[in-house]
């Protein structure tokens, strides 16, 4: 008899193929449930009946259009990659990782906004409210590093030539949680909007 | 010095940076029980202060130096005694010690995968756990001492560093500690549900699973469900206390001083603790009662009595349970009607109990028992299952709760219906699995005398807890000699301390047995206690992959027991079919 390694590639591959994309799944449920704790928290906080209302800045719509965009662009990466266009995916990746950015950026500008109109995330002028908005947008913009690192890495293998047809799994797991990133920050987008603002 | 370096190399993965889910397993195990060590000496020696107030003891002051100067121990290490013994019992033994345990030991045995769906997170896992037992143990030694506003750490206590010593740095260590601790819990949970999912081997059907695997699966959800939000609500308090944010703060005075703090409130950080706290019931409970079935049906020799009626109830409970985290906080002037509506919600958990406890009855009535120590321990689960149920109807009425929050009453409740009935599962699971673990056998007289002696102690330690609740004695108070209407409980915390010594003592015999059998205990066959159950057809002696060549096929449901034809012989000669026999003519799968 033979003992089965672990380390036997083909088998490694095989469970990798399996589980790869409930694992993402899954961690996306669990980040759903950390972003509803804390949207609850914020009603629940309303309901107190000292919750002020605060302007949203243009820079926060600015910064929605610009993440809807990066995952349409990623998704037509992965659409070149299927017809074995690597010249258009490259492209399209670094669009992608361009427009995250971007989204940082355009959030960068809503938090100096912000501040500038006495809305302040921490300290003594702080409220509630004011430290919620700062707080959800910063912790999206946490996850969406995550995302950033893992477009990194498909770039490379995208410039490797690494994906084929049958193999595009890392690609697939990272569009899916590019995606949504994009979804989450819509909730917040809205969220923000008609509670806070 | 390349062997050499080779030889280290393999120590260093197989036993240290192991991505094997039994080494894993095995891991978690001892962890969990040495911080569950620490924690049972912690209680000893706080019931010694509650049971004798004031009283020098030599032990004491060898054991806690300036902490308790003169033998007697200083109210506020009591206080952080007390916060430091619920956190290590309900997250780091009955969280992390018993789900990371039987979940990685049983999951890939029991559902025919060779391992869990990523060693590399599973291996994260143990070490971020690692990580958070070691944060919250130097939290001990910190100046200021180690949190000290109870396990719950409700604000503005534990969000004012300036409140009590122990909202200082031991606070904040402890926030840390249980934010690597809930990463660790999330990988963990992410990799049973996936494993559970997508590497079951041919033929088992969801309907074949043994009960253990339908237990790690639901605990798994609620652990990725509920605790994020605990995340959350943690993230929040490290605002509050190092930003000067307001989230559960507000109008605070202390020392005479007004802080800055306006418009939060601390019971926004009740409703996000409990969202998680009470599923953490059930994250708890649910493993223990997975185990629990599986022993009883397998030392029963009987087929598990309502298969489905197991799995539907474990559904139900873990759905009631993130409905039900208002019943905790039915005095913070929550609205009476919606009072009522978590009082409905809680006491519709009996329910699906109920129906447990009946199950567990009808299987083990009339069955062949073989009392080993794990049947014991199943049977004293079922025992704490009920007697501590029961008085939650009562903490589960907004009406009768009234009455006893925050009192002794409170305490008897919790410990037995879920400390007592964890740790019984997690005992009976050791004692079951350790062949499997440690491929030796455990010595059954002592674990005989373990049992009898645990469970004569807890019941005595947290029987009599009801009464001194029902004559208002509060929690967590450091001494109740000071108030002249508490003089008469006196005895029964005299005594109540007597039994936790005898508990104490009685662990060392588990201790003495969990070890020396490891290393000396007889070696064991590979299915000692004949059971039908995948990972009893794996070998004896560990390597990473679990079986030699093919995984097994499974052809029917893990509850074959005693089956006999119509001239009442057993159906293949035996009183157990292993799931690995292909069904014969006209013969039907159990769990459909």
């Amino acid at each position: 008899m033979t003992t089965i390694t672990m380390e036997n590639i083909s088998y490694q591959e095989d469970i990798r193929r399996k589980t790869s994309k409930p694992l993402i799944w899954i961690g996306i449920v669990s980040i759903i449930m950390f972003f509803g704790g804390l949207t609850s928290a914020v009603i629940v906080s309303q309901g107190g009946g000292e919750f002020l209302t605060i302007d949203m800045p243009f820079a926060f719509t600015i910064s929605t259009v610009v993440i809807l965009l990066s995952s349409v662009i990623f998704h037509f990466g992965l659409i070149s990659i299927k017809k074995g266009n690597y010249a258009v995916a490259k492209i399209s990746i670094i669009a992608t990782l361009i427009l995250g950015l971007l989204f940082i950026a355009t959030q960068y500008m809503g938090w100096v906004n912000l501040y500038e109109n006495g809305v302040y995330a921490v300290g003594a002028e702080s409220t509630q409210e004011s430290s919620f908005i700062y707080l959800l947008t910063a912790l999206h913009i946490a996850h969406l590093v995550g995302g950033l690192i893992s477009l990194i890495i498909v770039l490379v293998k995208t410039i490797k030539e690494r994906y084929t047809l049958d193999n595009m799994l890392g690609m697939q797991v990272s569009i899916t949680y590019w995606h949504f990133l994009g979804a989450l920050w819509i909730y917040l987008f809205f969220f923000l909007k008609f509670i806070i603002a | 010095m390349s062997t050499h370096h080779h030889h280290a190399k393999d120590f260093l993965f197989t036993y240290v940076f192991s991505q094997d889910h039994k080494m894993i397993s095995k891991q978690f195990l001892v962890t969990g029980f040495l911080m569950g060590f620490l924690g049972l000496v912690m209680s000893t020696l706080f019931r010694l202060q509650l049971g004798w107030p004031g009283e020098s003891f030599e032990i004491v002051e060898l054991l806690m130096g300036s902490w308790a100067e003169d033998g007697v121990m200083a109210p506020d290490k009591y206080l952080a005694l007390v916060t430091m013994h619920g956190t290590i019992m309900v997250f780091f033994l009955l969280t992390a010690g018993l789900s990371g345990t039987f979940s990685n030991l049983l999951i890939p045995l029991q559902v025919g995968a060779r391992d869990m769906a990523s060693g590399f997170l599973n291996m994260l896992s143990y070490w971020f756990f690692f990580i958070s037992c070691m944060l919250m143990l130097a939290s001990l030694f910190v100046e200021g001492g180690a949190a000290s506003a109870g396990w719950t750490i409700y604000p503005p206590l534990s969000a004012l560093p300036q409140a009590i010593p122990g909202s200082g740095t031991g606070m904040t260590l402890w926030l840390v500690s249980m934010s690597v601790f809930i990463v660790s819990s999330l990988l963990g949970s992410l990799n049973y549900i996936v494993t559970i999912f997508n590497l079951r081997t041919k033929g088992m059907t969801f309907t074949r699973l043994p009960l253990t695997i339908w237990a790690f699966l639901l605990t798994a959800i609620l652990g990725v469900l509920s605790f994020p939000v605990l995340l959350a609500a943690a993230l929040l308090l490290v605002f509050d206390r190092s930003f000067g944010t307001s989230f559960y703060l507000s109008d605070i005075y202390i020392g005479g001083q007004v802080l800055d703090h306006s418009g939060g409130s601390p019971i926004l950080f009740e409703h996000l603790f409990w969202f998680l706290g009470h599923p953490e019931v059930y994250i708890v409970l649910l493993p223990a009662l997975g185990i629990t079935s599986e022993i009883i049906s397998t030392m029963s020799r009987k087929p598990i009595f309502g298969y489905r009626a197991m799995i539907g109830s474990m559904m139900a409970i873990a759905f009631l349970s993130f409905i039900v985290w208002g019943h905790h906080m039915f005095l913070t002037g929550m609205n009476p009607f919606l009072g009522s509506v978590f009082t409905f919600t809680t006491l519709l958990i009996a329910i699906p109990s109920a129906v447990k406890v009946f199950n567990y009855l009808t299987t083990l009535w009339k069955g062949n028992i073989v009392f080993t120590p794990a049947t014991l321990f199943s049977v004293g689960l079922v025992s704490t299952f009920i007697s501590g149920g029961v008085t939650g109807l009562i903490l589960g009425n907004s009406a009768l709760d009234i009455a006893v929050h925050d009192t002794y009453f409170v305490v008897g409740h919790f410990h037995i219906v879920m400390g007592l009935s964890a740790i019984f599962g997690m005992f009976a699971g050791v004692y079951h699995w350790f062949p499997k673990l440690f491929g030796r056998m455990m010595n059954n007289k002592l674990g005989t005398l373990h049992f009898w002696i645990s469970i004569i102690c807890a019941y005595g330690v947290f029987f009599p807890m009801h009464f001194l609740g029902f004559s208002g004695v509060p929690r967590r108070y450091y001494t109740n000699s000071e108030f002249p209407m508490f003089d008469d409980m006196l005895d029964i915390n005299t005594l109540i301390s007597m039994f936790a010594i005898g508990a104490f003592i009685g662990q060392l015999f588990f201790f003495f047995n969990f070890v020396y059998s490891a290393f000396r205990g007889p070696k064991a066959p590979q299915n000692p206690w004949k059971g039908n159950s995948l990972e009893w057809t794996s070998p004896v002696e560990h390597f990473h992959g679990n079986w030699y060549g093919e995984i097994p096929h499974v052809y029917r449901w893990p509850y074959d027991y005693s089956k006999v034809n119509a001239q009442g012989e057993y159906v293949y000669g035996e009183d157990f079919i292993p799931q690995t026999t292909p069904l014969g003519e006209d013969e039907k799968d159990g769990g459909h």
